[in-house]
C-alpha cells in the first residue's frame, strides 16, 4: 500500500490525521510516523519560514521508486507507506513532510522509515528557500541529484 | 530547436517567468544547452557568477521526467527541466 502526494499549501495542509487513518486501515502491527517541520534556526540565522519548490512529477516518481526498492533492498514485502511533502511557503513549526509506515514488526518499521527519508533527501527534486528575520532569503545549497 | 527550459529551485531567480525560451542547434547536446544558458545569463543577468555556478552543478530532466546526461541529443522542440542541487525534507 502506498500513498504519495505533493501538498500545495496554498490550497491545503499536510494533516497527520490523514496519515493515521491510512496506517490504521493497513492493519499492520508496527507503525512509525516521521514528521519534518520548519525549524527556527539554521546556520545561526533566525528563520521565519521556508518556501518549498518541487518538480511534482519527478518527486512522485521518486517516491514510487523508493517504495518499490524496499522489497529488494530491505526485504520488506508487507508494508504500508504514506508520504506527503509540502510545496509553497511554510512558517516555523509547519509540517513540511510526513512519512508514515506500517509493517508486521518494529525493526522493519524503523528501518523502512529511515530508508525512505534518506533516499528522498538524495533523490527527490525538492528545494528550500529560507526566509530570515532581517527579511533576507536564500535558496539552500543542496546536493546534486543522484540518478538511480 | 526551441527549448522551453523549466526553472526550479535556485534557477527560478534567472527569470521572472517559470521558464526560459532558448534556441539550440539540431542535435545539440545537454552540454550545448548548458552553454546556451550561460550565454543567456551573461547577456541578461550580467554574468551573475552564482547563477552560472548553479547551471554548472545542475542536472537536467526530459519531458518524460527522466534525468538526462550531458550527451543526450536534442532532436526536436521540447521542454527540459533544470534540476539544481536538491535538498527537501
Amino acid at each position: 500500500m502506498l500513498h504519495t502526494k505533493i501538498v500545495d499549501v496554498k490550497k491545503e495542509k499536510i494533516l497527520s490525521s490523514n496519515a493515521e487513518k491510512f496506517i490504521q486501515n493497513s492493519k499492520f502491527g508496527a507503525s512509525i510516523y516521521f514528521v519534518g517541520t520548519v525549524r527556527n534556526i539554521n546556520d545561526n540565522k533566525k528563520v521565519t519560514g521556508i518556501t518549498y519548490d518541487a518538480h511534482d512529477n519527478m518527486v512522485i516518481k521518486s517516491f514510487q521508486e523508493i517504495y518499490n526498492e524496499t522489497e529488494q533492498k530491505l526485504n520488506i514485502k508487507d508494508k504500508a507507506v504514506y508520504i506527503e511533502h509540502a510545496k509553497g511557503y511554510l512558517k516555523v513549526g509547519d509540517l513540511s513532510i510526513i512519512i508514515a509506515v506500517a509493517c508486521k514488526h518494529r525493526d522493519q518499521a524503523y528501518v523502512l522509515s529511515r530508508f525512505i527519508i534518506e533516499e528522498i533527501k538524495k533523490r527527490s527534486p525538492i528545494w528550500k528557500k529560507e526566509h530570515y528575520e532581517n527579511e533576507d532569503s536564500t535558496w539552500l545549497k543542496g546536493n546534486p541529484i543522484k540518478k538511480n | 530547436m526551441k527549448i522551453k527550459l523549466e526553472l526550479f529551485g535556485a534557477s527560478r531567480d534567472f527569470s521572472t517567468k517559470d521558464f526560459l525560451e532558448l534556441e539550440v542547434q539540431d542535435k545539440a547536446s545537454i552540454k550545448d544547452l548548458r552553454n546556451e544558458i550561460v550565454h543567456y545569463l551573461n547577456k541578461n543577468c550580467k554574468g551573475n557568477q552564482s547563477f552560472i555556478k548553479i547551471v554548472k552543478s545542475s542536472a537536467f530532466c526530459s519531458e518524460n521526467n527522466e534525468i538526462i546526461t550531458d550527451n543526450y541529443k536534442i532532436i526536436k522542440d521540447q521542454k527540459i527541466g533544470i534540476i539544481p542541487p536538491i535538498g527537501g525534507g
